[in-house]
């Protein structure tokens, strides 16, 4: 990379400045995003759909991510630095595209593989906005959470271990060999730790979690409210599309006509990012509901 | 960062959590002289903890021969390559850093991340042996041997300081108070995986299939009820006793883990180095390479052995030893009395009394009453 590309790099990551970049023929570079304006639109958005034609007048723009810098574990440098949002609603769901680049296609699987991943996160309740990183004890954040790893789950179900291992030979499992007469699915599970203690993870995945957080290290899986999440790797970038409904009782809600937060997280799972390795926004990005 | 006290190392400690030692210590004793590597421990812990689905090359306990042998591949030589120098000062004290005060600025430990390869040859190197070729036979009449190998059977080592606690994010790992066995959430894990590259001893495991981490749980149900774990009262060489560890500046003179580590100095910590405080603690053998133990064990292993080697004229010493693999329960006190080592638990009952030197019973080589040959079988 030239010393001019980096600069002109820097200084857009930075967003000290609108910089000039490209010639005519290239697609427009989109605004850095200031507000996120929520557009109405007449459409279906109970599906997830990267592709559909109400995005190409949904508007939106660019917000920079930096490395996650607050706590260790945490990536030394930023993996994705941009990442294309917009976002409409049809007076009951909200629905979120969002773009970025990410060379590899993950959804981990073996041990040490991690998922491509993306989280939305909005404030719980009204009131003074929490701190933007998981909250705070006593303000609580919503989280939406995809993995390309749960949305594998969805469409072709929870991997075997076969799936994960084709040619890993094993003599038997307990409960599980010829002429054994099985058992009852809690005793089965008793095999499996994760699962017979009831860890959502351990269990297959919908595509997007919803999460409840108040400070670092408090996240956990709270019972969703008929989130959807579909996305498209192709060519080196991921398409996905998060839609949730606008108001959630006990939970974060958009009001039409009224403002809103929203912040981001990425992850990129072939660079080994997982948890608190990620790239993330550090401020609140104000939403406008049309 | 807090500083804790680390008497493994005669020094202060960085560490991202306040010291907070528990009320007891879970600890075990292996004595390497007598391990045969018959993998009984092995196969204890597994068909007891992980006959399961994506555990099936999990194995809490191990048992692997050194140097060449290691599970996960070549676990302590990477972390040790990555640490760099590792000093000691001539009062036993550590001069160099330690995993945490070595992590960069991005990280909570300094550590490698094994691949998942790494973890399929779990008995990898097993007899091979180190120091020469052996083609035209070896000679073992001398201490050490010039040609050696030696078994190391490991469990996690349920450190003061763990590493795999320091470097969750979820904080979904905890040391109990009660007994100081390290234990991963399994409600609140989420495979993040950071334990599992954070442990230097590799003793943090991952499960695909539940797509959580795992490890040793140190048989804290048995524990509870005041028996020893299975990998210790299955151990067919007997060379395994756990207890509970106190810290030097309160050891009691008839504890039995005390008395080995802190009394006679006889039993050392794996690569206190690391500076995670681990217990589990080792008999180091007396015919290996002593530039090896010395890295593996300290500085203070020569005179670890010089000790063992003296322990036939030690009958309290001696008792211990024949204590080991003689009752399931776990012994909180012993003594020797008479020629008899006593273990006591908790309460004080008598849980096993064994002669410190079997009896010599001398017979005729030719039964008269039953009409045959005696023979030494037992
Ligand atoms: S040996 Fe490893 S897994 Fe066990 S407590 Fe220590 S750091 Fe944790
Ligand atoms: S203490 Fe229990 S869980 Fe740990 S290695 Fe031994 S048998 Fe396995
Ligand atoms: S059961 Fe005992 S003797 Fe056998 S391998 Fe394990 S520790 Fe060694």
């Amino acid at each position: 990379m030239s010393h001019l590309k980096l600069a002109l790099l820097l200084v857009s990551n930075l967003a000290l400045a609108a910089v000039p970049v490209g010639c005519s023929d290239k697609p427009a570079k989109p605004p850095p995003l200031k507000e996120l304006l929520v557009k109405k639109v007449t459409a279906d958005l109970s599906k997830a759909e990267p592709g559909a034609a109400y995005w190409r007048d949904a508007g939106g723009g660019e917000v920079t991510l930096i490395a996650q810098p607050m706590i260790a574990p945490r990536p030394e440098k930023v993996t994705t630095s941009s990442l294309l949002v917009q976002a409409v609603h049809d007076g009951k769901q909200v629905a979120f595209r969002l773009r970025w680049k990410d060379p590899e296609r993950s959804e981990a699987g073996r041990l040490g593989e991690f998922s491509d991943a993306l989280a939305l996160e909005f404030p719980l309740a009204d009131g003074p906005l929490p701190p933007v990183m998981m909250g705070a004890p006593g303000m609580p954040v919503h989280l939406f959470h995809w993995r390309a790893q749960y949305q594998r789950d969805k469409e072709k179900g929870k991997p075997a271990v076969a799936d994960l291992y084709p040619n890993m030979s094993i003599d038997m499992y307990p409960l599980e060999f010829k002429g054994a007469k099985g058992g009852t699915e809690a005793e089965a599970e008793a095999f499996s730790p994760g699962r017979a203690a009831g860890n959502p993870q351990a269990y297959s995945k919908t595509g997007v979690d919803e999460i409840v957080a108040e400070g670092f290290s408090t996240s956990s899986v709270m019972e969703g409210h008929g989130s959807q999440a579909h996305g498209d790797w192709k060519d080196g970038e991921w398409s996905l599309v998060i839609v949730r409904p606008l108001a959630i009782e006990g939970g974060s809600t958009l009001k039409p006509g009224q403002k809103g937060n929203i912040a981001f997280a990425v992850w990129q799972g072939g660079q080994g990012e997982v948890g608190s390795r990620k790239s993330l926004t550090m401020v609140w990005t104000p939403v406008s509901v049309q | 960062m807090s500083k804790v006290k680390n008497w493994q190392l005669g020094r202060e400690v960085e560490y991202p959590y306040d010291e907070s030692r528990p009320k007891r210590q879970w600890a075990i004793v292996f004595d390497l002289n007598k391990c045969i590597a018959c993998q009984t421990c092995t196969l204890a812990c597994k068909t007891t903890w992980t006959s399961g689905k994506g555990q099936e090359y999990m194995f809490w306990n191990n048992v692997e021969t050194k140097p060449w042998g290691g599970y996960p591949l070549a676990w302590d030589l990477r972390i040790l390559e990555k640490l760099g120098r590792q000093d000691w000062g001539k009062n036993g004290e550590y001069l160099g850093k330690t995993l945490v005060e070595a992590a960069p600025p991005t990280e909570r430990v300094l550590h490698f991340a094994p691949s998942d390869e790494d973890w399929m040859y779990p008995n990898v190197g097993e007899d091979d042996c180190a120091g020469a070729p052996v083609d035209g036979g070896g000679h073992v009449q001398k201490l050490p041997h010039d040609k050696w190998m030696f078994y190391l059977p490991r469990t996690c080592a349920h450190c003061t300081y763990p590493a795999c606690l320091a470097a969750c994010p979820r904080k979904a790992i905890y040391k109990r108070e009660e007994d100081g066995i390290v234990l991963i959430d399994q409600t609140r894990c989420k495979g993040y995986g950071e334990c599992v590259r954070a442990c230097p001893y590799k003793k943090s495991m991952y499960n695909p299939y539940t797509r959580v981490s795992e490890k040793c749980v140190g048989c804290y149900p048995a524990v509870e009820e005041g028996i020893q774990p299975q990998c210790v009262v299955n151990c067919i060489g007997k060379i395994r006793v756990m207890g509970f560890i106190n810290p030097p500046w309160k050891a009691r003179d008839d504890n039995p883990v005390d008395y080995l580590v802190h009394k006679k100095k006889i039993a050392l910590p794996y690569y206190p180095q690391l500076g995670l405080e681990p217990n589990i603690y080792y008999i180091p053998p007396v015919h290996a390479d002593p530039e090896y133990l010395r890295q593996m064990f300290g500085p203070h292993v020569d005179e670890a052995i010089a000790a063992y080697k003296q322990l036939l004229e030690d009958p309290v010493a001696a008792g211990l030893l024949c204590l080991m693999g003689s009752t399931d329960r776990i012994m909180h006190r012993f003594e020797v009395q008479k020629g008899e080592a006593i273990g006591y638990d908790a309460a004080g009952t008598e849980l096993v009394r064994v002669p410190v030197t079997e009896h010599v019973y001398e017979r005729a080589a030719f039964d008269d009453k039953l009409g045959a040959v005696r023979h030494n079988t037992p």
